[in-house]
């Protein structure tokens, strides 16, 4: 009894010993590490440039654009997006913020200039500055309240319904023109035992949004999207009512596992031709296997109302420039480098994703065939809105998840189901 | 005579022993075997999409069964993802963390638990009273705190703040602890001539090492382990704890999940490791405070 207690305690004794002696040599290896790190973030002068790009070959082309920029020095920071988005207000509002920093153009930028938190970056956009030949559209979208620029968009990218070229070959099926022909080839591929639509909506309950967006810009046209978003409509409506009809007869065609998937999983049953269409953005792609992503082909949502405008979504990506940064000069010169024609050219090229140029002087001879498509697809809407969340705001998305997911789930509670959402919504636009 | 009594012995002790002892029942085995597989399957499923590529993945889903063995996830984890580094930054700070926050919670404990001060009892349910308030509703304060303390972004304000969220459940820990030594000890220390700080030094911190042990292994895990500080008060990659650093691994638009699971199996190390070290003080300071 005693015995056996002295070793037990012993074996206890070495074991602890060598714990202690291993975090040793690890705290060591720490000192020699993290001094490495705080030399960078504190060296005088240069800038910091704080993104939430994680995605690997997008990242890998950011991190070759700023090792590649000789005017000065920049401390690139990647941010998971979603801690990202957690702690933008914290970032812009620090005494020691980051320069320049990575998101999204329109609502989102506008409220943060309405609080004074971002740098004029008007200076870019005149004379010869790189944002100076961009589109009407992009500088109205990259405007404040005042009309001062105060975002610099670099890229977008579009959405459209995937679908692969050899499957469809293989099912014998051609894309739709009309939504009659699009709610017929759902049916035909129905009966072949092939789930028509696509989508992921678990973890991911924003892309049920781009469905509803869709339909809204085609049955009701973007003016009346953009007003709803905005709060100048009810969810109540009747027009919004004949939307949700209309997504209710797409509810058979969707994948049955669309509420466990997100969408990235979405698109294995895509890779193994178990489903045909897939509502979603150009960085799709990513979600292939590589051997598969050459066979990728898209098409616009087909016209249901031809009295609307056509429109497609285009979310635009790009920089902003926090406020309080203290290093304004060196920050412009940055932006002007990251949004130049060169540049936006390599970050096409290596990003290996289906971004666009916002830049009308990149040469896109070189890009993808469906990059060209999509710069086409672009070029023949009348009109271009970004993304529910964009158009709208974060909060009002978290009320059309909740909303849309219920709806695909008892679709005939439709009238609750929008009473609920609108008075949701009300709550956000105060 | 005697030799082979002696000798016969050995061999038919056995048996006899086997006779003896009453069958064990083997229902706990029956029940216990597939409850432990049940257990483990997520993390062999972790173990199996780690193993896979990319491609692999994407074709046949998350849920597939291997067929190749591709280290792909582990090369990008530790090439791309820094894991050596946010490893390095984990352990910086737990180490640091742990050592802090138990030195000050043993000096607090003895003297609110040794000494006639005033409120004490108010002064440790106020520590106490902390550790019940959601840490959510203290990230926008800490930050701000932290911005204005010009301390930001660095692994020291980390520490601090794991110190100072530790500290007030450490403290009542080892209050209750210290309050039941046997006061014999104390007079005899004193006769001898022992001050405050030699009593703590040689007869409180020896005797509270049982005590010490299990939070120093329950505290290593809750430390090595927090994200949500992590997030909160660190904006530069480069310091970012292996926590933050995973959840950088998750793309805006896409997960190469294979790297990812290859980040969480090496995450996981140091805290199995700590485990199964401290596998006794585990089981015994999850009953602290049970055996009054």
């Amino acid at each position: 009894m005693n015995h056996s207690q002295t070793t037990v305690s012993r074996r206890n004794l070495l074991l602890g010993t060598g714990a202690l002696g291993l975090s040793g040599i690890l705290a060591g290896c720490v000192g020699g590490g993290s001094g490495g790190g705080s030399q960078n973030g504190g060296g005088g002068g240069g800038i910091t440039f704080q993104n939430s790009i994680q995605d690997t070959s997008p990242r890998a082309a950011l991190e070759h654009l700023v090792s590649e920029y000789d005017d000065g020095d920049v401390t690139m920071n990647s941010v998971a997006t979603e801690q990202f988005r957690a702690q933008l207000t914290n970032y812009l509002r620090s005494n020691n913020p980051p320069d320049v920093l990575t998101w999204y153009a329109g609502s989102v930028a506008r409220n943060y200039a309405r609080e004074g938190l971002l740098l004029d970056v008007s200076s870019l956009w005149e004379g010869d500055g790189a944002c100076a030949n961009f589109s009407d559209a992009l500088r109205s979208l990259s405007s404040d309240d005042d009309g001062n620029q105060i975002f610099v968009p670099t890229q977008y990218y579009w959405w459209s319904v995937f679908y692969k070229k050899s499957a469809f070959e293989e099912w014998g099926v051609e894309p739709p023109s009309t939504w009659d022909e699009f709610h017929a080839l759902c049916e035909d591929l129905s009966g072949q035992g092939v789930i028509p639509l696509a989508n992921g909506i678990g973890p991911t309950p924003w892309m049920a949004s781009g469905w509803f967006d869709y339909l809204n810009l085609r049955i009701n046209g973007p003016e009346y999207h953009r007003e709803l978003l905005a709060g100048e409509h009810s969810f109540t409506d009747q027009e919004v009512v004949d939307v949700m009809e209309e997504y209710g007869r797409l509810i058979p065609y969707f994948d049955p596992n669309m509420t466990s998937y997100d969408n990235q999983e979405a698109v294995t049953p895509m890779a193994n031709n178990e489903a045909a269409m897939y509502l979603v953005g150009a960085f799709v792609t990513e979600y292939f296997p590589e051997d598969q992503r050459d066979d990728l082909d898209f098409f616009s949502v087909p016209v249901i109302n031809d009295s609307v405008p056509t429109a497609e979504e285009a979310p635009t990506d790009g920089y902003f420039a926090a406020a309080r940064g203290n290093n304004h000069e060196e920050t412009l010169a940055f932006l002007d480098y990251m949004a130049s024609a060169e540049s936006q050219e390599t970050f096409i090229e290596m990003s290996d994703s289906g971004y666009l140029p916002t830049s009308p002087d990149v040469d896109t001879s070189d890009f993808s065939p469906l990059v060209q498509k999509g710069i086409q697809l672009l070029e023949e809407t009348e009109e271009i809105t970004q993304f529910f969340n964009r158009d709208g705001s974060d909060a009002l998305q978290a009320t059309a998840d909740d909303a849309l997911t219920r709806f695909l789930a008892e679709p005939e509670s439709l009238t609750q189901i929008l009473e609920d959402w609108q008075r949701a919504a009300e709550g956000t636009f105060d | 005579m005697t030799t082979t009594t002696t000798s016969s012995r050995p061999a038919r002790a056995p048996q006899v022993r086997r006779r003896r002892r009453p069958a064990r029942s083997p229902w706990l085995h029956v029940a216990m075997v597939p409850l432990s597989l049940l257990w483990i399957s997520p993390i062999v499923f972790v173990g199996f999409v780690s193993i896979r590529s990319f491609d692999d993945i994407a074709a046949r889903g998350i849920g597939a069964l291997p067929t190749s063995i591709s280290f792909e996830g582990f090369i990008t984890a530790f090439e791309g993802g820094g894991l050596w580094r946010a490893l390095g930054n984990s352990i910086a700070v737990t180490a640091g963390g742990v050592f802090l926050s138990l030195a000050l919670s043993a000096v607090a404990a003895y003297a609110l638990s040794r000494f006639e001060i005033p409120l004490r009892k108010t002064i440790l349910l106020t520590m106490l009273a902390g550790n019940l308030l959601p840490p959510q509703i203290l990230l926008v304060p800490v930050s701000a705190i932290t911005d204005s303390l010009g301390i930001y972004d660095t692994l020291f304000a980390l520490t601090i703040v794991q110190v100072g969220f530790g500290i007030g459940f450490y403290t009542f820990v080892l209050y209750g602890f210290m309050r039941n030594l046997p006061d014999e000890v104390f007079e005899a220390a004193r006769i001898d001539g022992a001050g405050a700080g030699k009593i703590f030094w040689a007869i409180v911190l020896p005797l509270s090492r049982p005590s010490m042990a299990a939070l120093g292994a329950l505290s290593t895990t809750w430390i090595f382990n927090d994200l949500i500080w992590a997030m909160t008060v660190l904006r530069t990659e480069d310091k970012f704890p292996i926590t933050a650093q995973l959840l950088n691994m998750m793309g805006g638009f896409g997960s190469s999940w294979n790297v990812i699971a290859a980040g969480a199996l090496v995450a996981a190390i140091p805290t199995a490791v700590v485990f199964f070290i401290f596998q006794k003080q585990f089981v015994s300071g999850l009953l602290v405070g049970t055996d009054k």
